[in-house]
């Protein structure tokens, strides 16, 4: 009964539903103009030469993909988001899983704790950007520490080379992500039914069993939803870069977010800028959905 | 519950608040002028403020608007806001080679330039000013601190050779050669700057032009060695091993601070000498192989002011006055090391006191020397095409890591190729 | 044995407060410095501030650009006018969603998917001419609109949805019977059930859009003046070398979204672990 009552009528709107429709016709209108819009936009302009300093653009066919494969530094861009990605998504994710077990206690003291490991989730990637600086440049407050503890003797250059930037950068992201992923490890451990673990227990399990046969297969789904977030965060990841190295030293921290905007507001090169666009949408795409399918596929099978 | 005509009301609270924002951002009126600037240590947001407030009495009816480059790199925030479409009135110290391919500058009438400076042809763009020649820069110098070069028993140099012992020198004494604020790209690139100008642009002062004409290249030879020198300063350990990590404004500290004991930047660097200690400070031109004198230059120091203004002639008047005020010039060369291009007038005129490195500084400019255009700094015929700076830029923080001085000289040369094509 | 036993409690409790407290050190960091003289910060960076200072906060507070006042504002203007007008939008939208066939509803949730995938760069440009074209370039409106239209209505609509779907459609046809038309089934009897998923919603998409970074730098521009956080950037640039300065203008900015969620924590986190186990 229910099932066919829930089916609404076919075709027009019902009038006393008219209301209702507009609202939602407003909304979807709103996406269409802002997000499926742009993206066909963007798509278009791709196939173009345009660029705000000319007074005409034409089509140019695939030259601007042509172009891109070709183009070392958009390869070196990929190369660094993608690294950064992986690495930032294993390392929240792992310090996530650990700090979840860790606070996985009702006591106020660990409420407590919980509440403070979230705080740099709500801190804008600008503020995290500078106070971090502040951190790791080469006269900055870490460099200070580690001098006065006597574990170096001269100044590190935590975003002076390619390499150590590239793993400063990593760890901040990381240090973010980490507030949310330990988050949802807590709601996923908190979801094991208690009477897994008494099971587990009269079975004589260990610890390291424990985890590996119980709370592991039993937080895949919260697995799902983490590194999905944080690989896509990766790939956004805009202003905390902008702020700390500003894609420098020799454009070695340039993560194709970063390249792009460069591309279409310094160098003025929006119909490139917009294929390359189109690469990071295509490699974000393809990247999710995998993901997300491998890993519910996972869920499943554990 | 909440009943419907709330939510009726809701609605439109919300929409009425977003029309009133809409309603108060269309309140500029016509003589409200936007103004790009940037902040240096030296240049602050008080030096803004004050200089716009002393132009403003001798252009009365001009509103300004002031926006601040979130960097240095100003080319990049003009490309920025003209890209999004908020292209400024009044732009600071902009290239303007940039910009004058799609008309939005507005040249200067030349007469008004004729009458009124030094070289008025000094910052000319085929022929035209855009950015009228008030001041000059020295790009760069090498300042030195005298007390560290005591302690290591060495004198100014003159010839590289002669910059190589000193270098090594100081070294040997546990003293720091060479600061580097090679956090900030275009303070990384000084050095190479400073070899390029004098090697290459000494030897052959129209190479920028030759370069255009497609005559020559980065990938020369000529080029190729003077490059190499960069990398023997950066091999021999001359530079703070960290010095990417150094942003601009610690360089200064730490130079000023005694942490190294040379400091090649441009001359506005003579603004941020401590006055209690400048006497410490010295300064010689960047060495040549043979010990003659190349000064590195570039001429202008003003604003350049939109074609698609909408108002133009008050954006003239605003320019003009702040181009020829004296107490803006005052400013500009007690705090910005600027020296002043304004016909009939002598330091004296402005009523400043400078310091004796200032005055070293500013013989190099005043007396009959060679004078190049410092590459990648001058706004003039000379400008690197569009874009290319930054790659000159990326080019010079790379080489402080990578040996593969051909390869990152042919990136530039294709930077150049894809820029002018 | 039992002596032990009874420690243990105790020692988990401190290690794991060790690890948070190293975990949040560069937190801790700003809020110490921010209360301190520069020279104190470069002697001591890890020190409690004794006697605390507050010129660093007056000073920020005294800035001629009136940076965080004008920024605090503008955050708050472009947030709660892009809530208020979310909320209602998105949850209508999902209503409407949740009464509809079963294969429409998932080619429209598969569109709106979409949203919360592209990165914002890719969109950026487009946006701003699309914008442009309406007049709304470089303007509150416009940026309200473009945060609207963007992935935060994705997200919101994936909230509500699920808690939609689950609002029996008994109690709908009755009201309905009673006479009561579309819109107002949905104000006065579905949302008063879905109040959870209006706070996440709220929640949440305060929280990032008072972070929200390219969209205000780009859309908005430097004439209509800033939002706290391009404000910070744009402002602050790269020649603040005075620690105790920075530190203080980044302590009255962080501190309305952190009061915020320490004032909503418990809503946050029920959302987050709604979100991740649905």
């Amino acid at each position: 009964m229910t099932r066919t009552s829930r089916a609404p009528r076919r075709g027009g709107v019902r009038r006393e539903n008219r209301g209702l429709f507009a609202i939602a016709a407003v909304a979807f209108g709103l996406y269409v103009c802002f997000l499926v819009l742009p993206l066909l936009l963007s798509l278009r302009s791709s196939f173009t030469n345009e660029n705000p300093l000319r007074a005409t653009s034409s089509f140019v066919g695939l030259d601007n993909y042509r172009e891109a494969v070709g183009d070392t530094q958009l390869r070196a861009s990929l190369v660094f988001t993608l690294i950064l990605a992986v690495g930032v998504t294993v390392a929240a994710n792992a310090v996530g899983v650990l700090f979840a077990m860790m606070l996985n206690r009702t006591t106020l003291s660990y409420r407590v704790m919980r509440t403070v490991a979230f705080l740099p989730q709500v801190l804008s990637g600008v503020i995290v950007g500078f106070v971090w600086q502040t951190i790791l440049t080469q006269d900055g407050l870490l460099n200070h520490v580690l001098q006065r503890l006597g574990l170096i003797d001269e100044p590190f250059a935590w975003l002076g080379s390619p390499n150590a930037a590239l793993f400063s950068i990593g760890v901040v992201v990381a240090w973010i992500l980490t507030g949310f992923t330990t988050v949802v490890y807590l709601a996923a451990l908190q979801n094991i039914p208690l009477e897994l673990h008494d099971m587990a227990a009269l079975d004589g399990v260990n610890r390291r069993q424990r985890f590996t046969r119980v709370i592991w297969p039993m937080i895949a789904p919260g697995t799902t939803i983490s590194v999905t977030i944080s690989l896509i965060t990766v790939l956004k990841l805009y202003d905390v870069i902008a702020v700390l190295t500003g894609g420098g030293p020799a454009n070695s921290t340039q993560s194709t977010a970063l390249y792009i905007v460069q591309l279409a507001f310094t160098s003025d090169r929006f119909g490139y800028a917009s294929s390359v666009a189109m690469v990071l949408l295509l490699l974000s795409a393809v990247i999710a959905l995998s993901v997300t399918n491998v890993l519910r596929r996972r869920e499943v099978n554990l | 519950m909440i009943r419907k005509p709330l939510l009726a009301a809701c609605l439109i609270g919300a929409l009425a608040l977003t029309t009133a924002c809409s309603d108060s951002d269309s309140g500029g009126g016509e003589s409200t002028l936007t103004y790009l600037t940037f902040e240096t240590p030296s240049l602050t947001s008080t030096f803004w403020n004050d200089s716009i407030a002393s132009a403003q009495q001798q252009a009365p009816g001009v509103k300004i608007n002031r926006i601040t480059s979130p960097n240095t790199d100003r080319d990049a925030y003009a490309k920025q806001l003209q890209a999004s479409g908020q292209f400024p009135d009044l732009l600071q110290s902009i290239t303007p080679a940039n910009f004058v391919g799609a008309g939005l500058l507005q040249p200067y009438d030349q007469t008004w330039v004729n009458a009124n400076f030094l070289l008025p042809e000094g910052n000319a763009l085929k022929g035209k000013v855009y950015i009228p020649p008030t001041n000059s820069q020295v790009i760069p110098q090498v300042f030195y601190n005298k007390e560290l070069f005591t302690k290591a028993g060495v004198q100014p140099p003159k010839t590289w050779a002669e910059f190589l012992t000193v270098c090594d020198k100081l070294k040997a004494a546990g003293i720091n050669p060479i600061e580097l604020g090679g956090g900030d790209p275009f303070a990384a690139g000084m050095p190479l700057v400073g070899i390029i100008s004098a090697d290459v642009l000494g030897k052959n002062p129209n190479w920028l032009q030759e370069r255009y004409a497609g005559k020559v290249k980065f990938t020369d030879d000529n080029v190729v060695t003077a490059v190499n020198k960069y990398r023997t300063l950066v091999g021999n350990g001359y530079f703070d091993k960290g010095a990417l990590g150094v942003k601009y404004a610690d360089s200064i500290t730490r130079f000023t601070g005694g942490k190294s004991a040379m400091y090649p930047m441009g001359s506005w660097f003579l603004g941020s000498v401590p006055k209690e200690t400048a006497d410490n400070f010295g300064v010689f031109p960047w060495p040549t192989d043979d010990g003659s004198l190349v000064i590195p230059f570039t001429v202008g120091g003003s604003m350049a002011i939109s074609a698609k203004s909408r108002d133009i002639p008050g954006a003239t008047k605003f320019a003009q006055a702040w181009s020829l005020d004296p107490k803006n010039l005052k400013a500009l060369i007690e705090g910005d090391g600027a020296f002043p291009m304004l016909k009939d007038k002598t330091l004296d005129d402005y009523g400043v006191t400078v310091t004796q490195v200032f005055e070293d500084s500013y013989k190099y400019v005043t007396d009959q020397n060679t004078k190049v255009s410092s590459i990648s700094w001058a706004t003039n015929d000379d400008a690197l095409p569009p874009g290319v700076n930054n790659d000159f830029y990326a080019a010079s923080q790379a080489l402080f890591t990578s040996s593969d001085v051909k390869g990152e000289l042919a990136k530039l040369d294709k930077a150049w190729d894809t820029a002018t094509k | 044995m039992t002596a032990i036993r009874r420690l243990r409690p105790r020692v988990r409790v401190i290690v794991a407060a060790a690890v948070i407290l190293v975990f949040v050190a560069p937190i801790y960091l700003m809020i110490v410095n921010a209360f301190k003289a520069q020279p104190d910060i470069l002697s001591s960076p890890v020190s409690l501030p004794i006697p605390p200072t507050i010129d660093n906060l007056s000073t920020a507070l005294g800035r001629p650009d009136n940076l965080i006042q004008l920024g605090l504002r503008n955050s708050l203007v472009t947030v709660v006018c892009s809530v208020v007008l979310l909320i209602p939008l998105a949850a209508a939208f999902s209503f409407y969603l949740s009464r509809r066939r079963t294969r429409a509803r998932a080619l429209v949730l598969t569109a709106l998917a979409a949203g919360l995938m592209v990165p914002p760069q890719v969109i950026l440009l487009p946006t701003i001419k699309i914008l442009t074209w309406v007049g709304l370039d470089h303007s509150y409106p416009g940026l309200i609109l473009s945060n609207l239209g963007g992935g935060y209505l994705s997200f919101a609509v994936f909230v509500y949805v699920g808690f939609m779907r689950s609002v029996p459609e008994e109690v709908i046809q009755a009201a309905r019977l009673d006479g009561a038309g579309g819109v107002r089934i949905w104000w006065q009897i579905v949302m008063p059930l879905v109040r959870p998923a209006t706070a996440t919603v709220a929640i949440f998409s305060s929280l990032w859009i008072w972070n929200d970074f390219l969209n205000p730098l780009f859309i908005l521009g430097p004439l209509q003046g800033q939002t706290i956080t391009t404000g910070l950037y744009l402002t602050i640039g790269q020649y603040s070398v005075d620690y105790g300065q920075l530190f203080g203008i980044m302590f009255l900015a962080a501190i309305v979204p952190v009061l915020g969620y320490l004032a909503v924590q418990k809503q946050f986190i029920a959302g987050l672990t709604a979100g991740s186990t649905k």
